[in-house]
């Protein structure tokens, strides 16, 4: 399979009158073109500020790219560092190529100007060749995708529209220049479970209709279920785990994940089975040695306290970063 | 209450204003700003003993130039110009004072009243002070200076009575957002009273406001003051630096090249005691809001 | 009847034309009862005065202030106050004591387009110059351009705009002696005959010149610093961030994005602002000898021309009312979430 996406090494930190917040810590991953990859963790593991990196969208003077880079492999065969992009180049790589669907509760849309304006100021500033009509024939169309009422939703200013309306507007306006990869961060964070619902339904249809490179981050494991091809499980700001939805859900190779999924509600599971896992999420700018797990891993020995373990390759498109996998486990 | 509860009590309030301070010293507009104001209000209190109105004419030195006897030069009359800006400080911050304080009283009242009872007594008391708000404040303390005699008094209390609108809706709307959260409610399940509440809940919650806003409406009765004395509809007093500037304007004394020393002594004075307010408020507010801070 | 009536009020337009109505009715009927009820009245002062200056009998001077004030003094009260208030309505203001015979509405109309363009002129470039500013100094904040523009706009909007002007007469008129002030009095020279030609417009501009930028020079700062903050909490919005991830034009973020949400809350200030700089025309146009509005109220209270007084002073509340209006309209037709009713 080809990558449509190389992350190779990224580090990423933010600046704080605390110290260093090691936001992202040597990630290296690969997204395949059709793909639907999850990133999951909880939040504040980096899944964000890694999202926002492939767009080269970090508020600048506050986050820094400390190390690695992100190769975004063109149609043509031709690669692009996106963290090299400048100006023009960047501007359009934006939304082009990889467009971006932020989370369900942020106030993504301009609230003074009509969604009709909003949509068609993208299609001008790309330098679309498209006449006035074709283009609102096209935003019509993408926001009959996402089930939304076009006549009613485009006359319409952001105060005027539900959250989930919000949403599948700015899930349509992602597709309005037909991007290779969609990144869409929480994009059902803070709706109901209703809304919720119908995001996944609309982002499915999108799945089956457009057959879309997408990466979906988010905290809650169980969506994976419904729309993910691959699964990578973030932990302070690094990968744990990587594998398909069939080995990370029935086969974990990490205590972390395993611990994930015993806190994902089954509908078979029995009430009272749930557990949590113990202990809380690292402080980010005083990481403990070794592991990053190991304060919460009850499986932990003296070698995940004193050395970092890397991705290790379990089976084919399976790795994990522990090293007691195989005691804990066993091998395949 | 106990004397321990009292000293108690105090020494939190000691404690409080002395962070306060800290604070305020620690930003560089703060501190000029406050050390501006105990300038003016050392020249208020302790000048006229320090260096007492000179009111005797001495025809033969008109607008002689600084010199140690006489730091800022004479007047038109050959009197000493410092001698009258020391003399004129009380005059200005005193009715600036009493000005701001019966327009905050009269906002945080209003204001708090109008965003506690909603309904009926919300809207008539918005609607007032929007009508208020409304109208040109210079020319109708101008015009009724010149319908009826006003005192210093009178006057600074007009000013306060003219200026409480635009405080109140910030209060109201600060009221209105702090009833929603916890504590506000907690009391009045308690059923504290709305007296209670207002004074031991809400205001010191809306102290950082009431602060700034104090140091605003100054300024603003520092203008108006100065501006109504020196368009000489309010009674004079020799000694005042809207007087000053008066004199030389209406005198003509501002087309002698040799006056601008009595001219701008006066202008200064007025000038450096607003951006001195105005620093000391900006101090206020970064003492206050933390996220102002860097 | 009444649902219509509350579909009326419910009305964003009506509701505001409505407050203007109530605005003017008090100012007005608090003027008549100041001037007619207070002890030591304007009428009774001028009454006394005409008969000890003109020797006239009371009942002459009587007659006279009647005539002057445009109220019968013999009706009872209510009654005077209808008849003033109806006066009012047709646009009789009464007439002036000091330029005997000249109808004070005659007067306003001669003196207020003068202020109204000033000021007016003065408050849009401020605004302008204020907004531009503020701009710049958010998308530099922290840099020295920012740190020194602050402090500049700090101080200026901390001085009187009196004391400007009287800076400058002094200062650029007199000491230095860079501008004719002392010809530029008045709001055009008399030997030109106005009209629509270019030697009246330059000199009405020449005559403007420094009356407005002492206006200029008060209020941009206050502009400027508002900007500056309303920027910055705009540029942190999350819907900037999806602006720049959409690939749009550096230019049309920072105008149709940053620059069009943080001027709103301007606009409001607008309204306070224009009120304040109205106001502020009494001594300003005092000290240039600018006349305007404020100068003939200026004049009439130093006069004590009463029926003068009471009616520039109602004019200028219609004024301030009046604009507080169309701005209010206005903002509704730019924010569309106001629309919606408070």
């Amino acid at each position: 399979m080809r990558p449509i996406l190389s992350i190779k090494g990224l580090s990423v930190e933010y600046l704080s009158p605390r110290g260093r917040v090691k936001a992202v810590r040597n990630v290296n991953l690969e997204v395949y073109k059709g793909e639907i990859l999850f990133l999951v963790g909880e939040s504040g593991a980096g899944k964000s500020t890694l999202g926002l990196t492939l767009l080269k969208l970090l508020p600048e003077g506050i986050a820094k790219v400390v190390g690695g880079e992100v190769i975004y492999h063109r149609d043509d065969g031709g690669n692009l560092n996106i963290l090299k992009l400048r100006k023009g180049r960047l501007r359009r790589f934006r939304w082009k190529e990889v467009a971006m669907v932020f989370q369900g509760a942020m106030n993504s849309l301009n609230p003074i100007m009509k969604i009709k304006d909003q949509m068609y100021d993208v299609i001008k500033d790309h330098g679309v060749r498209l006449s006035k009509r074709e283009a609102y024939k096209k935003i019509e169309e993408l926001l009959a995708m996402v089930r939304l009422d076009a006549k009613r939703v485009l006359k319409s200013y952001p105060h005027q529209l539900s959250g989930g309306m919000k949403q599948r507007v700015m899930i349509a306006m992602s597709l309005l220049l037909d991007p290779k990869l969609l990144i869409l961060d929480e994009p059902t964070t803070a709706l109901d479970v209703l809304t919720q619902k119908n995001i996944m339904n609309v982002l499915k249809d999108i799945r089956d209709k457009l057959h879309l490179t997408m990466i979906f981050i988010t905290h809650d494991l169980s969506l994976a279920a419904e729309l993910a091809d691959r699964i990578a499980i973030m932990y302070a700001g690094s990968i744990v785990e990587v594998g398909s939805v069939e080995q990370i859900f029935y086969r974990p190779k990490h205590p972390y994940t395993h611990g994930l999924l015993k806190s994902v509600p089954k509908l078979t599971s029995e009430i009272g089975k749930l557990e949590s896992i113990p202990g809380f999420p690292p402080d980010m700018i005083n990481l403990p040695p070794g592991c990053k797990f190991h304060p919460r891993c009850v499986f932990r020995r003296d070698i995940c306290m004193e050395k970092e373990p890397f991705l290790q390759k379990v089976e084919e498109n399976h790795y994990t970063a522990c090293w007691r996998w195989r005691d804990i486990f066993g091998e395949e | 209450m106990t004397k321990e509860k009292y000293l108690v009590k105090w020494r939190g309030t000691a404690s409080k204003t002395i962070g306060l301070l800290k604070t305020i010293y620690a930003s560089k507009h703060g501190t000029v700003g406050f050390l501006i104001l105990l300038i003016y209000l050392f020249m208020a209190f302790f000048g006229s003993s320090i260096r007492p109105l000179d009111t005797t004419p001495k025809p033969g030195q008109m607008y002689l130039p600084p010199s140690i006897k006489y730091p800022l030069g004479t007047d038109n009359q050959g009197r000493d110009t410092l001698s009258f800006i020391v003399n004129g400080t009380f005059d200005v911050l005193y009715i600036s004072l009493v000005a701001s304080m019966v327009s905050v009283i009269l906002a945080v009242l209003v204001g708090s009243v109008s965003g506690f009872k909603g309904g009926t007594v919300d809207s008539i008391l918005m609607y007032i002070s929007d009508i208020i708000l409304n109208i040109p404040q210079f020319p109708l303390m101008a015009v009724l200076s010149g319908l009826m005699r006003l005192t210093d008094v009178s006057l600074a209390m007009l000013m306060g009575v003219l200026s409480w609108p635009s405080l109140a809706k910030a209060i109201r709307s600060q009221v209105l957002s702090l009833k929603e959260r916890d504590f506000i409610e907690a009391a009045r399940l308690l059923d504290l009273g709305t007296r209670h509440i207002v004074f031991t809940e809400l205001m010191p919650n809306l102290m950082p406001y009431i602060a700034v806003s104090f140091a605003l409406a100054m300024t603003y009765s520092i203008y108006n003051y100065v501006g109504l004395v020196f368009l000489g509809f309010v009674p004079f007093r020799a000694y005042n630096w809207g007087v000053m500037i008066n004199h030389a304007w209406v005198l003509g004394a501002i087309y002698n090249r040799d006056s601008i020393l009595w001219i701008l002594s006066p202008i200064i004075a007025i000038v450096g005691l607003e951006v001195g307010v105005i620093m000391f408020s900006r101090g206020l507010e970064l003492a206050f809001n933390p996220r102002l801070r860097k | 009847m009444s649902e219509t009536l509350i579909r009326l009020y419910r009305n964003f337009f009506f509701r505001k034309i409505l407050r203007v109505a109530v605005t003017v009715f008090i100012v007005s009927t608090l003027t008549f009862f100041i001037v007619r009820l207070m002890p030591g009245n304007p009428i009774d002062i001028y009454i006394s005065s005409l008969m000890s200056t003109q020797g006239m009998s009371y009942q002459e001077a009587r007659q006279m202030a009647l005539a002057m004030f445009s109220i019968d003094l013999d009706a009872p009260l209510h009654l005077q106050y209808i008849q003033y208030l109806s006066n009012l309505i047709r646009g009789d203001l009464g007439v002036s004591i000091t330029s005997t015979g000249t109808p004070v509405a005659k007067m306003i109309a001669e003196f207020l387009p003068w202020t109204l363009f000033s000021v007016s002129l003065s408050l849009f470039a401020s605004f302008g110059i204020g907004v531009a500013l503020g701009m710049v100094m958010a998308y530099r904040r922290g840099g020295i351009f920012d740190t020194i523009l602050t402090g500049i706009c700090t101080i200026m909007s901390a001085i009187p705009n009196y004391i400007v002007g009287i800076l400058v007469i002094v200062f650029i008129g007199i000491q230095w002696n860079l501008y004719p002030l002392e010809t530029m009095r008045g709001t055009y020279t008399s030997t030109i005959t106005p009209g629509f030609t270019i030697e009246f417009i330059v000199d009405v501009f020449k005559h403007v010149l420094w009356p407005f930028i002492t206006y200029v020079v008060c209020t941009f700062g206050g502009w400027a610093l508002s900007m500056r903050a309303n920027t910055i909490s705009t540029l942190g919005e999350d819907y900037i961030t999806v602006a720049k991830a959409k690939g749009l034009k550096e230019s049309r973020i920072t105008f149709s994005y940053v620059g069009r949400n943080a001027i709103l809350p301007l606009f409001t200030s607008l309204t306070i602002s224009f009120g304040f700089i109205f106001g502020g025309s009494l001594l300003i146009e005092n000290i240039f000898v600018y006349k305007g509005i404020g100068w003939l109220l200026w004049s009439a209270i130093n006069e004590r021309d009463y029926p003068t007084m009471q009616g520039v002073f109602l004019i200028m509340t219609t004024a301030v009312v009046l604009s507080v209006t169309i701005a209010d309209v206005l903002y509704g037709l730019i924010d569309p979430r106001v629309r919606r009713g408070e």
